[in-house]
């Protein structure tokens, strides 16, 4: 709300008076001290203006300088300026001075349309006005407006603003502000070189650009390094020809002639079958054409073949330099060992980051793996098909959430679900195939591969080939946010969590339960267990249903951060392969270890190598291999004569 | 007689358990030694020593004139050397005949590419059917080694140890599930054996033992716990109490 | 010792002679002769598939026999088809890069001819350039050198270092998995070197016999095949009969017995494991020129996999059953999934074999697995009795 600093109640078409200042109208009789150049602006008149308004101080100066630049100031016949509220036929004004409300024809009035350029200059004394606005909304627009395209002008009103900011977070954020300002634009460079040390803590992408703009450089070359603020000397051998072409463009190199000019430049000399006496057919070497090219240049026919050699000669007389914008050197080395500094934090913040990112694609690995471990650590049991339990729960998640429209309702229960589908096809699995094969592990790979391609073609059959998406709930969306350079996304936080719930839920079954009790002795020694009154059949089915059930909820946990489709499975199960192998089997913290490794290990090569994922999928399988070399029994082997049998 | 094998101060852990305990034992050549104990004591894990399938933690196992360091070699290496080594259960190549499994055994070039370009002699079919004479299984060469009876298996088990020509023989529990009428026959393979080289039979029937007639060394937690001919050693009141200590308790 | 090996096993000599006669009777029938009962892209299928047969033996050599389940041999299949490819494209390019730049004015530089060529065959993956591992694409005889040398130190380097550490059982099928999916992980970036996922094509233009017609090519390359196939099984029935068989079937079956008898069983695993790769890579060599193209989808992980399905259906150790299960499975399945098989109407539903094949094949092979161990080649143990 504009607060109303005048009464209201003089009457439209009394305004327009002689005795302005007696009837109480400042601000409209300086715009008609100016009146030619408010109604028909330009870049330079404009600022007559706007000296004059910002000298008045006048309270009502903002709102009218935001209206003038939004094309809402229209005149009258009379040439009086009114705010135009709503248009129509009937326009809606507003007086500049009371802010009191009528309405006219709008034939009687013209609308005054300052173009781009105007519109940026009332735009930069606007912001003046606006950092001291009493609405904090406004002094936020401002702010932000200054920190898109900060200039020279706006640091002593940014400065002024200061102390009388009531908002504390804004004033945080001005201080910041000007701060930055104060790097680039302040007049003596001791403030200057003092903002620029205080930025060097900061490692916000502002701070960086600041820092980065101050060090801007043009590069030059001269026959002699010349004064001045040199960043840099080039070393013209690194690229010659790159460097080469800077000589052509300044015009202090004849153009290169490369092969296709040379080749060029003799067809178009061929006289009877020859060029300069040599025979057409024995230019079929670089040499010979050299030579013949030589010839026509002597003969002045064509230019002077400048080969290599003449380059690195051209090169060599040449100094290529880079000079810094700035002219104090003390302000650039400061800004250098300031940036230096802050991209030293920037490393460390970007390792934690790199460190999250790992964190969470270990727990991808090892949601995707415990359960593998369970079934081929547990029982020798190798499943191929797990990789298309792992589906099967991706697309139980995906079924549920064409009835279920909520998803924070259809993935509480896809997850349940999800483990119901997959245990119950494990169970069968094992009851029908598995069953048959134990002592035979090779060819339990070899059957669970048939069920594989079975299943995902079944998928294929029943889903199409195109992914389907798993949505996941709103609350999931977005990322918790650290700084600039540390964040991650909160569907990763939960898969996080989830596989720590299945750390525990895992370890909890498996060390205080019967059940878990029951498992691990039918692990050690079967015929014992089975002669203590543990039916060895009952456990095996049960802990194959657990492994794939535990794969149907990860399915679910894949499927919300990447597509589903009938062949996500197979994405995985190389992977969870190695995961349980380099973790080493038989032990749930060693998948833990194996997942770990190889997510962080997977980051940190896609880190060294970042344009290039599959480089870095090769490279961690190649290390993989050999790391299986030195440790076959993986990262938490067992010991003793269990392992060696 | 002459010291084959000398093992002496040989320790090995798995997990914080002592399997073998300081063990010193040594064998001549020839010798027939029976080894006993109660399970547990550590003659699976000895056997295992000698054959390099498992490095002790601290020890030394000394073999043959040369005074050789068998820690560090490989399975194959100690084998070629002149170790040959029985299994509890019978492993036979049950896929190929008693001829094949008798020939693969017999010493001749192990070298991948010898064994490629190898050709059947006279030489050594004649030291197959002498080695199957001497088991008795000279009429079953043709057959698959998986169609044999329990006790043939452990004979093909024992021939193919000979056909190897070891210095060293290491039998586990070769009397195990066989009949006496069995049992009389391998007790005569292993004492003829024993007439021209070290022999060393682990067994838990004392019944067996008995009837070797040799030394005894008796295993207990990993050590030798007494050693002479079984009337001596089943007197000394240490073993006694090792193996009918809990009757007692 | 020919003989002997002969006498002793029968069953290569009835392979050898029915192979021969298939071969005979292709060629007959074949558009060479005038017959033209067997078109030339069914005589292409027969040669690829005898280059799959040839393969499957080598497989059942090394997981058969040896009782190694390596899941990367279709990774030296690829090579050797990548190897004899780099040489098919570099001299047909050649051979159409000179065709097009002797129009020209000025004979062209021999830089300017390989320009010309890395332009063609590298433009579709944005360079020009000849990487390093094309040094002798221009040499039919290097690149054949290749074929066997690639895959052969590849298997044994590869072998070396997972047989020393005694890496077996499932976990070695998982370690040759992971080679056989970096290989093609890596083959698949654009700056491998051999053209990214575009993989090699136009192979069945053979430089040299542009004017022969494909279905004279075809016919060579068929019986070339065969001629690999006889070759191999030979060699390979040779190797695995004898005592090297002993002892190759006595690691399969008890490492350890084998290790107490005093060989080196990790030598005899590296020796087979190298000699089938090499194998394999040959087979490849023959094959992809009769398909036509390559690419990494071929050495995918899954490619091995369905060459052991091949042999486990075949029946494994037994040359022939590896023989039978590539032939009849490759056969079923481009007969299945190229629509030659009809489609089933069950009223609600109507069954199209290219969808449904895959779930036959995978139900099929856990079902021999489960009740068939032997495969197909165990039927023959009835029906044949082997002379003890």
């Amino acid at each position: 709300m504009r607060p109303i600093f005048f009464t209201i109640g003089l009457i439209f078409g009394t305004l327009h008076s002689a005795q302005a200042q007696d009837t109480g109208t400042p601000f409209q009789d300086i715009l008609q001290t100016h009146a030619g150049e408010v109604a028909k602006p330009s870049r330079r008149s404009v600022s007559v203006v706007l000296d004059d308004l910002i000298a008045a101080g006048l309270p009502q100066t903002t709102e009218f300088l935001e209206e003038w630049s939004a094309r809402n100031v229209w005149q009258d016949i009379d040439g009086t300026f009114f705010i135009v509220t709503s248009e129509g036929d009937q326009l809606g004004l507003r007086d500049v001075d009371s802010g009191a409300e009528s309405r006219g024809d709008k034939r009687d009035f013209t609308q005054i349309r300052p173009n781009g350029g105007v519109r940026r200059v009332i735009g930069t004394a606007l912001v003046q006005f606006q950092l001291s606005d009493p609405d904090l909304a406004r002094r936020e627009t401002a702010l932000v407006s200054i920190a898109r395209k900060p200039e020279a002008a706006q640091l002593a009103p940014l400065l002024a603003s200061i102390d009388g900011e009531q908002d504390a977070g804004l004033k945080a954020r001005k201080v910041q502000l000007a701060n930055f300002l104060s790097a680039r634009f302040a007049d003596a460079p001791e403030d200057r070189i003092a903002a620029i040390e205080s930025l060097s803590k900061d490692t916000s992408v502002e701070a960086r650009s600041v820092l980065n703009q101050i060090l801007t450089v043009k590069s030059g070359l001269a026959k002699d390094l010349p004064e001045g603020n040199i960043a840099r000397v080039l070393d013209p051998t690194v690229a010659p020809d790159a460097f080469y072409q800077q000589l052509i463009d300044a015009d202090l190199a004849p153009i290169r002639t490369p092969p296709t000019v040379v080749r060029a430049a003799l067809e178009a000399n061929i006289v009877e079958g020859r060029v300069a006496d040599i025979p057409v057919a024995q230019l079929d070497t670089d040499e010979a054409r050299n030579r013949a090219y030589a010839r026509l240049a002597e003969a002045g026919t064509v230019p002077q073949l400048v080969t290599n050699v003449y380059r690195d000669a051209a090169l060599s007389e040449h100094v290529f330099y880079e000079i810094y914008n700035e002219e104090n050197a003390e302000i650039t080395a400061a800004a250098e060992a300031a940036l230096k500094s802050v991209e030293a934090r920037v490393g460390w913040a970007q390792t934690a980051d790199l460190a999250l990112d790992g964190l969470s694609l270990a727990s991808i690995y090892f949601l995707a793996a415990i359960g593998l471990a369970i079934t081929f650590g547990v029982m020798g049991v190798i499943n191929m098909a797990h990789g298309e339990f792992i589906m099967m729960g991706a697309y139980t998640g995906y079924v549920v959430q064409l009835f279920i429209p909520d998803y924070t309702v259809s993935i509480i229960v896809a997850l349940p679900l999800a483990f119901a589908i997959t245990f119950g096809a494990g169970v069968t699995m094992e009851r029908l195939v598995i069953r048959h094969l134990y002592h035979r592990p090779l060819e339990t790979l070899l059957a669970t591969f048939g069920i594989s391609i079975a299943l995902q073609q079944l998928a294929k059959n029943i889903f199409g080939t195109q992914a389907r998406p798993l949505t996941s709930p709103d609350w999931l969306d977005g990322a918790l946010v650290f700084s600039d350079v540390i964040q991650i996304s909160y569907i990763r936080i939960a898969i996080f969590v989830l596989a720590l719930l299945f750390l525990g839920l895992i370890l909890f079954v498996l060390k205080r339960t019967r059940l878990g009790l029951e498992v691990r002795a039918v692990t050690q020694n079967p015929g014992m267990a089975a002669s203590m009154g543990i039916n060895p059949d009952r456990i095996n089915m049960l802990t194959f249903g657990l492994g794939s059930g535990i794969a149907g909820i990860a399915g679910v946990a894949i499927g919300l951060y990447a597509k589903v489709t009938s062949e996500m499975g197979a994405d995985y199960i190389v992977q969870s392969f190695m995961t349980v192998v380099v973790g080493g089997v038989g032990n749930v913290w060693g998948t833990l270890a194996g997942a770990s490794m190889i997510g962080f290990l997977q980051k940190g090569i896609e880190w060294l190598n970042p344009s290039n994922t599959l480089a870095a999928q090769t490279y961690m399988i190649l290390f993989i291999i050999l790391f299986i070399q030195f440790r076959p029994k993986g990262i938490v082997a067992l010991k003793g004569r269990a392992a060696a049998d | 007689m002459s010291m084959l094998l000398e093992v002496s101060g040989v320790t090995v852990t798995f997990d914080g358990f002592r399997a073998i305990n300081n063990l010193s034992i040594n064998f001549a050549e020839p010798e027939l030694r029976a080894i006993i104990g109660p399970n547990g004591a550590g003659k699976t894990t000895f056997m295992d020593i000698v054959t390099g399938k498992t490095k002790p933690d601290k020890g030394r196992v000394i073999w043959g004139e040369k005074n050789m360091s068998l820690l560090g070699m490989s399975e194959s290496q100690i084998a070629m050397e002149g170790i040959g080594r029985k299994f509890q259960k019978p492993t036979v190549f049950e896929d190929q005949t008693v001829r094949q499994n008798l020939a693969m055994a017999l010493k001749n070039p192990r070298g991948a590419f010898a064994v490629l370009m190898h050709k059947k002699t006279a030489a050594n079919g004649a030291r197959i059917e002498a080695i199957a004479e001497e088991i008795g299984l000279l009429g079953e060469l043709r057959r698959s080694a998986g169609e044999l009876s329990h006790g043939q298996k452990q004979w093909l088990e024992i021939g193919m140890l000979l056909a190897q020509e070891p210095r060293l023989l290491l039998v586990d529990e070769p009397a195990a599930g066989m009949t006496t009428e069995e049992r009389e026959k391998t007790t005569d393979i292993l004492r003829r054996a024993a007439e021209t080289r070290a022999v060393v039979v682990v067994e838990h029937d004392m019944e067996f033992v008995r009837r070797l007639a040799c030394k005894v060394t008796v295993l207990h937690e990993g050590s030798v716990l007494a050693e002479g001919s079984l009337d001596h050693v089943t007197s000394n009141p240490d073993v006694i109490e090792v193996y009918l200590g809990r009757a007692n308790a | 010792m020919k003989n002997t090996f002969i006498a002793q096993n029968p069953s290569v000599l009835w392979f050898l002679a029915a192979l021969g006669l298939f071969t005979f009777g292709v060629t007959m029938l074949s558009e060479v002769t005038g017959v033209g009962v067997i078109s030339t892209s069914f005589v292409k299928t027969l040669g690829k598939t005898l280059c799959l047969c040839l393969i499957a033996i080598a497989m059942d050599v090394v997981w058969g026999y040896c009782g190694i389940l390596s899941l990367g041999h279709f990774a030296f299949f690829g090579i050797g088809g990548y190897a004899v490819g780099m040489w098919l494209m570099y001299a047909r390019t050649e051979g159409i890069v000179l065709e097009s730049l002797t129009s020209q004015t000025i004979p062209p530089t021999p830089q300017e001819i390989t320009d010309a060529i890395g332009n063609q065959i590298f433009g579709v993956v944005g360079s020009a350039e000849f990487p390093m591992i094309w040094a002798f694409a221009d040499s039919l005889f290097l690149q054949l050198l290749m074929v066997v040398l690639v895959p052969g130190l590849l298997a044994l380097v590869f072998g070396w270092l997972a047989f020393r550490s005694r890496v077996t059982g499932v976990y070695l099928s998982i370690l040759t998995q992971a080679m056989t999916l970096a290989l093609s992980l890596y083959l698949f970036q654009n700056d491998s070197g051999l053209r990214g996922n575009n993989g090699l094509s136009g192979l069945q233009n053979i430089p040299g016999f542009k004017a022969t017609p494909q279905a004279t090519i075809s016919i060579i390359f068929f019986i070339a095949s065969a001629a690999a196939l006889a070759l191999g099984y030979v060699f390979f029935a040779w190797v695995v009969s004898g005592k090297m068989g002993s002892v190759v079937k006595g690691i399969r079956d008890n490492e350890a017995r084998v290790r107490f008898l005093g060989y080196h069983v990790e030598s005899y695993k590296l020796f087979i494991f190298t000699i089938t790769a090499i194998v394999s890579g040959i087979a490849g060599a023959l094959y992809y020129p009769q398909a036509g193209i390559i690419n990494p989808g071929e050495i995918a992980p899954i490619a091995s996999i369905y060459l052991a399905v091949w042999v486990a259906i075949g029946g494994r150790g037994r040359l022939y059953g590896a023989v039978i299960g590539a032939a009849f499975v490759s056969l079923m399945s481009s007969w299945f999934t190229g629509g030659g098989a009809p489609s089933i109407p069950l009223g609600f539903y109507t069954v199209e074999w290219t969808d449904w094949w895959l779930v036959l094949l995978g139900f099929s092979f856990v079902t021999v697995t489960l009740f068939f161990p032997k495969g197909i080649g165990g039927l023959f143990d009835y029906l044949v009795r082997k002379p003890s």
